[in-house]
């Protein structure tokens, strides 16, 4: 199962390149995402089927978070490829720009799923830096002065830092001498032989490295320019899916702190940039111009909620998966929406957008309940991780925290919903046709990303609870 | 053999440092691919033969000739002038590079006392050419010479990783070098159309994005 995941998409994104051809394009889409969605059915219900050779076994395996955060990429990558379809016809696509779009979507989505499914640490790192070469065109595919620019920061800060955690996996690899692997298991097994010295100095790069492809404060510069410049689906991509498997990088390092009781450190750090982020955040929020930047800073936000989910350990856990599925589902919904805006008033200016719901009804309402979905309204899911998160800072005896946390994301959420409601609320400015109708996959993937978040917080499903039980079990 | 290889290696910093011409840049580059070459060959034993011509191909092939004639061609092609513009002037960088080197040289006299199994020459000197690297990507204004540095910082990690005796799977060795190679043909995509785009190759330019 692994090799297809890893193989197809592959195969099929080539052949769209040779071929050229648009209905083939839109079979090699499609066929991966059904590909992936039966393949995480397939490992949900314990189903196994092995075919590739035991050599490459040994490098990717899905284990119970690994599965986690593919379904998750998995949901995302099937409503973007849905969008993607309005976004074609919107954009006037010839077969071949469609084509190439199509094979950088399916490498961008490979490059993840190895991410996700590495077993060694320096080929995870391999795979995340695969993600930033495979994405980089992606986010220059408008061809625009801005878009170059935001590609040559995205490309250049990211091989940087990147560059940086490699220096870290190395400095790992000197204080690990006796274990010899760096295979994430031996790691874990052997995690109290690793010299402590070596082990905190090589996390402090590896922290840097793939904080930057988290965007996390204050590493975080690529992140605004990058999500708003790329197509909107290429940003809800982005922000849905790469920022959680860079994490997903970060976590497997986390685990090793744990596993040798010297979580402390690790734990800090991530408490503080959490912060950070959460501040620089709240200053930009309110001053912000542009609807796309403005969600690129929520992601950064909402990377912050996470990495003080974090460091509050047991319970922040629990509440870290649930924010994470929560946060990837309804971005990627703003982010498609926000494609909609665009498309419909030809700027990104917060200023330049009036009257959604009178201009596009359907737009204007996805825009505003996808608003209340990621800060946190019950009863959508990230009401419930915000929660968990406010009761794992009490049970950690650090309750204090809660205060400058709730105070922040008031500012950021007061921030976010005027803007929204400034948009979607008044008159459309003069000249501008009213009740437009786009095409139905401009509205289908966002309604059933919603609809998912709110199955999930309204009742949760015992399968999904079982899933995101045994990922948060992983830090044991 | 070996400690004067790594000496040489050290001085192409030094000479970096003082240069003023970019083609000089890339020479240096060049030299830093064919020590590491010479590195390989006179001081690594006991790799399998797969892993040796691995690193054969990585260093001399790659590191030594593809990638600074490739950078040559595109700086000539592009007709870009011939200095490298610093923010801060020869003088002070020339001083803070001696910095760097002390800085490196402590922590290769530390590195032998801790007892950690790398080898302390190696050490300090992948330290110099990681940590000058960021300095001078910092401190250079062109972006052409951001491309330089990051390979700099490439040769000093790959110096770093010859440090400690572990050998990496060749799955991990083949992704490494594959994303540096499409890492510097991306850089050289994006630096062109930068080109194209914006009159001039200076990062002072890139101000369009900004909250």
């Amino acid at each position: 199962m692994i090799t297809l995941v890893l193989f197809v998409p592959i195969i099929l994104g080539i052949f769209s390149l040779i071929i050229k051809k648009s209905y083939f394009n839109r079979i090699s889409l499609f066929g991966s995402v059904v590909l992936y969605i039966l393949v995480a059915i397939a490992v949900w219900s314990n189903f196994e089927w092995y075919i590739l050779p035991d050599w490459l076994m040994v490098y990717f395996q899905f284990d119970n978070i690994g599965l986690y955060f593919f379904s998750v990429m998995t949901i995302v990558f099937a409503s973007v490829s849905v969008y993607s379809l309005f976004y074609f016809e919107a954009h006037l696509l010839t077969a071949k720009q469609e084509s190439i779009y199509i094979a950088e979507i399916l490498f961008f989505i490979v490059a993840m799923t190895g991410v996700i499914l590495s077993t060694h640490l320096a080929l995870l790192w391999v795979f995340i830096e695969a993600t930033t070469l495979t994405s980089a065109l992606l986010i220059y595919f408008e061809k625009k002065k801005s878009s170059l620019e935001a590609t040559w920061k995205y490309v250049y800060i990211c091989s940087v830092g990147i560059a940086l955690a490699f220096v870290g996996i190395i400095l790992l690899s000197i204080g690990s001498r006796n274990i010899n692997s760096l295979f994430f298991n031996d790691l874990y097994k052997n995690a109290k032989e690793i010299n402590p010295f070596w082990l905190k100095i090589s996390f402090a790069f590896i922290f840097v490295g793939f904080g930057t492809k988290i965007g996390i404060a204050p590493i975080h510069a690529w992140l605004p320019d990058a999500h708003s410049e790329a197509p909107s689906p290429v940003s809800a991509l982005l922000s849905g899916a790469l920022l959680n498997s860079a994490l997903l990088g970060l976590l497997r390092i986390h685990e090793i702190f744990i596993k040798a009781n010297s979580e402390v450190f690790s734990n800090s750090l991530f408490l503080l940039t959490g912060f950070l982020s959460l501040v620089v955040t709240s200053v930009f929020m309110l001053r912000l111009k542009n609807y796309k930047r403005m969600l690129a800073y929520s992601s950064i936000e909402n990377m912050g909620i996470l990495f003080i989910g974090i460091s509050l350990g047991n319970l922040g856990f629990f509440a870290v998966m649930i924010h994470l599925f929560a946060h990837s589902l309804s971005k990627s919904s703003l982010f498609l929406t926000s494609g909609n805006i665009l498309h419909l008033n030809k700027s990104k200016k917060i200023e330049d957008v009036k009257g959604l719901l009178k201009r596009d009804p359907r737009t204007g309402w996805l825009w505003i309940v996808s608003m209340l979905a990621i800060i946190g309204l019950p009863p959508f899911p990230i009401f419930l991780s915000k929660f968990l998160i406010i009761r794992a800072f009490w049970l950690s005896g650090t309750g204090w925290l809660i205060i400058p946390f709730f105070l922040l994301l008031i500012i950021i959420t007061f921030g976010m919903s005027s803007a929204v409601f400034k948009m979607s609320f008044g008159e459309p400015l003069n000249g501008e046709s009213e009740n437009i109708k786009l095409n139905l996959a401009a509205y289908s993937p966002q309604i059933v990303l919603l609809l998912l978040l709110l199955v999930v917080g309204i009742d949760m499903p015992q399968q999904v609870l079982t899933l995101i039980n045994n990922a948060a079990s992983f830090f044991h | 053999m070996s400690d004067i290889l790594i000496i040489l290696l050290g001085t192409t910093i030094l000479y970096i440092f003082a240069a003023s011409r970019i083609e000089a840049y890339v020479k240096a580059l060049a030299l830093q691919g064919t020590i590491l070459f010479l590195l390989i060959v006179v001081d690594i034993k006991d790799i399998s033969w797969i892993n040796f011509a691995f690193l054969i191909l990585e260093t001399l092939i790659i590191k030594g000739i593809i990638i600074p004639y490739f950078l040559l061609s595109v700086i000539r092609k592009n007709e870009i002038g011939r200095e490298v513009e610093p923010y801060i002037s020869q003088f002070y960088s020339v001083l803070i590079a001696s910095l760097i080197f002390m800085f490196g040289f402590v922590a290769a006299f530390w590195s032998a006392k801790t007892n950690a199994g790398i080898k302390p020459l190696y050490f300090g000197v992948s330290i110099i050419l990681i940590i000058a690297s960021l300095f001078l990507i910092i401190n250079r204004k062109r972006i052409i010479t951001h491309i330089l540095c990051y390979m700099i910082l490439e040769n000093g990690i790959f110096l770093l990783s010859l440090s400690v005796a572990n050998e990496m799977p060749i799955l991990v060795n083949v992704g490494v070098l594959l994303d540096l190679f499409v890492g510097i043909y991306l850089f050289v995509i994006f630096f062109n159309k930068i080109q194209e785009m914006y009159d001039g190759n200076h990062i002072d330019t890139l101000t369009e994005l900004k909250d």
